[in-house]
């Protein structure tokens, strides 16, 4: 029996959410409503009595004192009311947990295909509302058709009795999983084959494939378990494990790069290894804190004699773009899974974002699948469920809005976690498999989620084919993984850990096994969402919150047990051998049978040509503009530019304090609303020491030339890190880097030689700044098709690339957190100081873009002068002599003076005259520009004379002091006064764009 | 190893249970973490312990109201251990999770010695979304609250979608003359917050955070003591360091109010139940 259950708050309760819909329809469309309420719908496809239809209803789904339910629709007035339920296969959170709580009160067990659908019915009040009106709130607000189905019903058509009408999204698929035999006699077959299958082979990869399938000796063996042409699962696993997602290709591609305007040419032969592994192994070897790099799913590093913290990034652009939340919210919790994945298991401790998106209030002709605003606000609610309900602090984030995002967005999500150095009396960074290890898949089950990734949004959907390719993540499930794996690691149960992400099984029991040399894996022993699945289905889904373990089969009761008691599903798939051989069966026939060493033997390499045209040749400049004379208005104006305003509204959204670890928050200051320049975490609650956390963006200078761009992020990310106080001997780095595609392509890809070009200067800079700074690369990832085809106004397309971006992460261990220091000014009376040369380097600023300008002057990194004044900072306060200190970043001087003042709600006066600079003869110069190496540093009086020892023959300069009076005050070079506003005035301008968010 | 036991709950999404442990620990309790199903299957009994946390987090991920399915499991499986604990003179504390875990429950507010029947909510915040912040509460002195006594002012986070506490009027009428209402979310200078956002920070009626029942040793509320439980959790730290070193002073790293709230109710089970 079917029944539809509807609840809704009290008729005189305040809805909170549907005062949200109300609010965005009208700022988002200008569409008036006089009011909304929210019905939720529980479809309920079991056989249940009466009485338990009761009984569930008033004990689960009903709150006696809020709420009020009916098993027919509820009346509800609206002029239009919309219907929003998921399509069948997307994952229903809300939908599985009601079937825990019903089969808990009702202690019965609901059969295979018994369920619980969850739905949502908004009722719209609003006189003049319209059909239209009513559609687009449906399709641009409340729905994603990726994912979601709805239904609009005005009053009239309505019926009370049926309301909605009962919609079972369950999804059968009537198949009978079967192995296809692919034939090899040639390229072009295997390739023409591979294109239908959406097997996505690289057709250079193809005769390496056909070679080794056409070989005798493979040949014979795969005779002896009854295999001859390669099966559709072995192409799937060798195309999973050859993607530029899972072997970086691009990376360790061959690079011939050329200036065009020297003709000097240099050969790069790699990438990856060339900037990334050599220069970090390097530093290994000078660092003993260097603990684990570059092999496992995170990288570790020392945090206390018993503790290793581990650190990786992520990016989840492609599916977040489609639908914003499911792939924020897949993105953080698919993120989480590899610090729980690294050594024998880490226990999640800190996340953070980055939001790269187009402009929220765009109002051109090109039309994105999502409207950025939209985007964003999906983006941010997905991090927000993901690390919210997964009980781990989002401690940093950064939000950036550029054209170029709009094409595809970016988002970057960070995660941290920390174990014991022992588990069980053995190393817990090191594991492997052995043969006679049991292979166990553990967490969630298995559906068509994300086969194939977006190559699937062409497909057609019918009312029960699943929404395969866009997944929404399931915190819950995956935080009872985490507890119960990581008392299983201490219990000393877990030989090898790893998480099932791109590739699902394919990757991770196919990395796996390369340890112990092979492994036999019993496909039909998988658990799945739905019966239907092909063999190869099973093995490439990339359905969620899976982790693969290797158990010793001794241990395997007790490992059940755990998961049984922390309600968690475990299930043995297989054993790992030492045979050689990936062996896969399904009932008893063998579908794969692969030698574990072809993917790491004879693979082509890629190659790209990469061009360099210097920003001169491309015929940038600096703009002829002269110093303006209202820099009040100017100050006031910057603040509140997108890139640069508050956007607390974020921050507050994100539990940045659950562990009770928090020491410096994102937000601080005397009214706790101006952004710290880095988190720090006590992540070990007895001890004194802290990890500090910060991040940064600055895609903006690629427009004059990458490699500036990589070093000043870069730089940057140290800098936040030095001002809390951290050690500049003890950092790590995480790069991210999100590329438009570099292949030259004559038509859609022109350009694709400069922008190679730009990721060979990029590295490089990455090489030489790390060494420069000793910052071994503890993680990295690469996005490499950042570029979208957006339908314009006349039916045309337009691609649109991003940004040559790299979000670079600094992570650093603080000896003792009592020492920290935030950016916020403290104490009227106190002195103001500039450390580090302001030079003439707008170029890429915030200034220039204000009016419109790119520049040529793009700051550049002294990485060696830099790193001594870094020392001096350190120094400065580790002696606790400084009361705040804050970077310069973007916008500048004039910016962040301003920031200072803000945090400390303190007036402050400073003199242009005095900033150490190097041939700047203008205000607007020492400003705004975005000079590399800087800080202000406020200090008390007392500590004038040995601060200033510290700091000889450095530069450093006293400017003005903290005031008491709430005023801004700037003198100009020439002595006169150029700026004197309330501080206050400067926080309205800082906080009115978005200011009304929450 | 104090004779003074916390039993902290874990296991489906909750997960405030490490700092809330260790805040314990502090305030000289001897504090475990167990999985609610180790309590249902008998692996751990209620009987070993004097304090039962209902701890922070996103049991069954908060779906179908927060703290909802929570209750209908710990009722399902263990209603009846959970009164008896309660008989025995014990303490139970409910933070924001838990609160809402124990107004479901109806273990508060205890009306007439009532266990078991939900009559006050908390629900969606008015602003609409999550929200983490720091907040003021004012204490109620004349309140009968084990956890608070002693205490004036506190200052703690919030971290919740649902918090806004609600009942119908003469419910928070009984609440009020039988000071149930424990903690009040206040304005900056110690005056009533009077619904004001932020400093209401959930549109909560008459103010509230927390209450307890008649007896006192139930008590539930939204803001998390657990959270601060190292004076540079607090977020004005790094300031109020300048200004005490300015004076010649140094910082106070003594138990902060989050720990002190712990220590009352340990002291208490020392003195009454062990």
């Amino acid at each position: 029996m079917t029944c539809r259950l509807e609840i809704s708050l009290k008729p005189d309760l305040f809805d909170a959410e549907g005062h949200g819909v109300r609010q965005k329809a009208k700022n988002y469309f200008g569409i008036e409503l006089t009011g909304v309420r929210t019905v939720h719908v529980v479809t309920i496809d079991a056989d249940l009595s009466t009485d338990q239809l009761k009984t569930i209803q008033s004990e689960i789904f009903t709150n006696p004192v809020t709420q009020i339910s009916s098993y027919d629709p509820l009346a509800i007035e609206f002029d239009w009311t919309i219907w929003v339920g998921y399509r069948p296969g997307v994952r229903d959170n809300p939908g599985s947990t009601a079937v825990e709580a019903v089969e808990d009160i009702l202690g019965i067990k609901f059969g295979p295909d018994e369920a619980v659908y969850t739905s949502k019915r908004y009722c719209l009040k609003g006189p003049a509302l319209t059909a239209e009106d009513a559609d687009n709130i449906a399709g641009e607000l409340l729905a994603n058709d990726i994912i979601q189905q709805w239904k609009i019903f005005s009053i009239d058509e309505w019926n009370p009795y049926e309301g909605i009408g009962v919609i079972i999204p369950r999804v059968i698929l009537d198949h009978t999983p079967t192995v296809a035999t692919i034939p090899v006699d040639s390229d072009s077959t295997l390739k023409r084959i591979s294109d239908e299958r959406g097997l996505a082979l690289n057709p250079a990869d193809i005769p390496t494939i056909r070679s080794y399938f056409l070989d005798a000796k493979v040949q014979a063996a795969r005779a002896s378990v009854g295999l001859s042409d390669p099966t559709d699962i072995e192409l799937e696993y060798i195309s999973q494990a050859r993607s530029d997602h899972c072997n970086h290709n691009t990376f360790r591609g061959l690079f011939r790069y050329m200036d065009l305007a020297t003709n000097e040419t240099d050969v790069v032969d790699n990438l990856f290894k060339t900037c990334i592994e050599v220069p970090t192994l390097t530093l290994k070897e000078q660092k003993p804190w260097v603990v684990s790099v570059l092999w496992d799913n995170a990288g570790a590093g020392l945090f206390d004699n018993h503790h290793y913290y581990v650190i990786t990034g992520e990016t989840h652009n492609s599916p977040s773009n489609m639908e914003a939340y499911g792939g924020a919210i897949t993105g953080i919790v698919g993120v989480y899974r590899d610090p729980l994945g690294t050594g024998k298991g880490s226990k999640l401790v800190m996340g953070s974002y980055g939001f790269c998106v187009g402009p929220r209030d765009y109002n051109g002709e090109l039309k994105p699948r999502l409207h950025p605003r939209r985007l964003l606000d999906g983006v941010i609610e997905g991090v927000r469920d993901g690390g919210n309900k997964s009980g781990i602090p989002t401690t940093f984030g950064q939000v950036l809005f550029h054209h170029g995002y709009m094409g595809k967005c970016l988002v970057f999500v960070t995660a941290l976690g920390i174990m014991p150095s022992l588990v069980n009396g053995e190393p817990a960074e090191q594991k492997k498999t052995s043969p006679g290890e049991l292979v166990i898949m553990c967490g969630g089950r298995v559906g068509k989620d994300g086969i194939h990734g977006v190559t699937a949004s062409s497909e057609t959907f019918s009312e029960h084919t699943p929404a395969g390719h866009v997944q929404i993540g399931d915190p819950y499930t995956q935080k009872k993984m985490h507890d119960f794996l990581i008392e299983a690691r201490d219990q000393g149960l877990i030989k090898f850990i790893t998480d099932n992400g791109g590739g699902g099984l394919s990757s991770s029991v196919g990395e796996s096994a390369r340890f112990s040399n092979g492994c036999e894996i019993q496909l039909e022993k998988v658990p799945l969402k739905y019966e239907g699945l092909d063999q190869w289905e099973i093995w490439i889904s990339e359905s969620q919150e899976r982790m693969t373990v290797a158990v010793n089969p001794a241990h395997l009761e007790r490992f059940l047990e755990l998961s049984g008691m922390h309600a968690v599903e475990s299930t043995v798939i297989g054993q790992y051998t030492d045979s050689g051989k990936l062996h896969i069966t399904y009932n008893g026939q063998t579908c794969a049978y692969i030698d574990i060493d072809l993917l790491t033997s004879g693979f082509p390499q890629w190659e790209f040509d990469a061009h360099w045209q210097t920003p001169e040749n491309r015929g940038l400049f600096e703009p002829a503009l002269n110093d303006p004379k209202d820099y009040e208005d100017l100050l006031k104006d910057l603040l509140s530019r997108p890139n640069i305003c508050s956007k607390e509204w974020i921050t507050r959204q994100y539990d940045h304090e659950v562990q009770g670890a928090s020491v410096i928050k994102p937000l601080v200051g005397a009214d706790r609303d101006v952004n710290s320049d880095a988190a720090v975490i006590r992540p070990v609650l007895d001890s004194q020491k802290g990890l500090a956390f910060a991040q940064a963006l600055l895609p903006s200078y690629s427009v004059i030339d990458a490699y500036h761009m990589t070093s000043c992020t870069i730089d940057e990310a140290v800098r936040r890190l030095v001002a809390v106080g951290a050690d500049l001997d003890h950092i790590g780095g995480v790069d991210n880097f999100c590329w438009p595609n570099i292949q030259f392509h004559p038509q859609n890809n022109p350009d694709g030689k400069f922008k190679a070009a730009q990721l060979v200067r990029s590295c490089r800079a990455l090489r030489e700044i790390c060494l420069a700074y000793e910052i071994p690369l503890l993680s990295g990832k690469d996005s490499m098709y950042v570029d979208g085809h957006l339908p314009g106004r006349y039916g045309e397309t337009h691609k649109v690339s991003a940004l040559e971006t790299l979000q670079f992460s600094t992570i650093s261990v603080i000896p003792d957190i009592k020492k920290c220091v935030t950016m916020d000014s403290k104490m009227p009376g106190d002195l103001v100081y500039i450390l580090g040369t302001t030079r003439n380097e707008l170029g890429g600023s915030e200034y220039y873009e204000h009016f419109g300008y790119v520049g040529l002057n793009v700051p550049r990194v002294f990485p060696d002068e830099f790193a001594v004044l870094y020392r001096a900072l350190g120094n400065a306060i580790d002696k606790e002599l400084v009361a705040s200190a804050h970077g310069i970043f973007r916008g500048g001087l004039g910016i962040h003076l301003a920031m200072v003042a803000m945090g400390g709600n303190l007036g402050m006066q400073v003199d242009l005259g005095l900033v150490p600079a190097d041939q700047v003869d203008r205000n607007d110069v020492i400003l705004f520009s975005e000079s590399a190496g800087r800080f202000i540093v406020t200090i008390d009086p007392e500590n004038r004379e040995i601060f200033e020892k510290i700091f000889k023959g450095l530069a450093c300069a006293c400017v003005g002091n903290v005031t008491s009076g709430g005023d801004f005050t700037i003198k100009g070079i020439d002595n006169t006064t150029l700026i004197e506003v309330p501080v206050q005035d400067l926080k309205d301008a800082w906080k009115r764009p978005f200011g009304d968010l929450v | 190893m104090s004779n003074v036991h916390a039993l902290i709950l874990t296991g489906y999404g909750l997960n405030c249970d490490n700092e809330t442990a260790y805040a314990f620990e502090l305030a000289g309790a001897a504090a475990s973490r167990v999985h609610i199903n180790a309590l249902i299957n008998g692996d751990v009994s209620l009987k070993d312990s004097q304090i039962m946390v209902f701890g922070g987090g996103f049991g069954w991920g908060d779906d179908h109201g927060a703290g909802v399915i929570q209750a209908v499991r710990m009722k399902t499986n263990l209603g009846d251990k959970i009164l008896e604990f309660i008989d025995a003179g014990n303490l139970v504390l409910g933070i924001c999770n838990g609160f809402q875990t124990l107004v479901n429950l109806g273990l508060l507010p205890g009306l007439d010695h009532d266990y078991t029947t939900r009559s006050v909510a908390l629900t969606f915040n008015d602003c609409g979304n999550f929200r983490d912040d720091w907040v003021l509460l004012k204490v109620n002195p004349a309140a009968p609250c084990v956890f608070t006594s002693g205490l004036d002012h506190l200052e703690l986070p919030v971290r919740h979608g649902e918090g806004k506490f609600y009942a119908d009027e003469s419910t928070i009428g009984r609440l009020v003359n039988s000071n149930q209402v424990v903690v009040q979310y206040a304005m900056p200078d110690g005056s009533p917050a009077l619904r004001r956002f932020p400093y209401n920070p959930n549109g909560s009626a008459h103010d509230i955070a927390g209450i307890c029942d008649p007896s006192g040793r139930i008590f539930g509320l939204m803001p998390h003591p657990e959270a601060f439980n190292h004076y540079t959790n607090h977020p004005d730290w790094t300031r109020t360091k300048e200004n005490i070193k300015r004076r010649g002073n140094t910082i106070d790293t003594g138990p902060t109010v989050g720990v002190r709230m712990f220590q009352n109710a340990v002291e208490y089970a020392r003195r009454a139940l062990t």
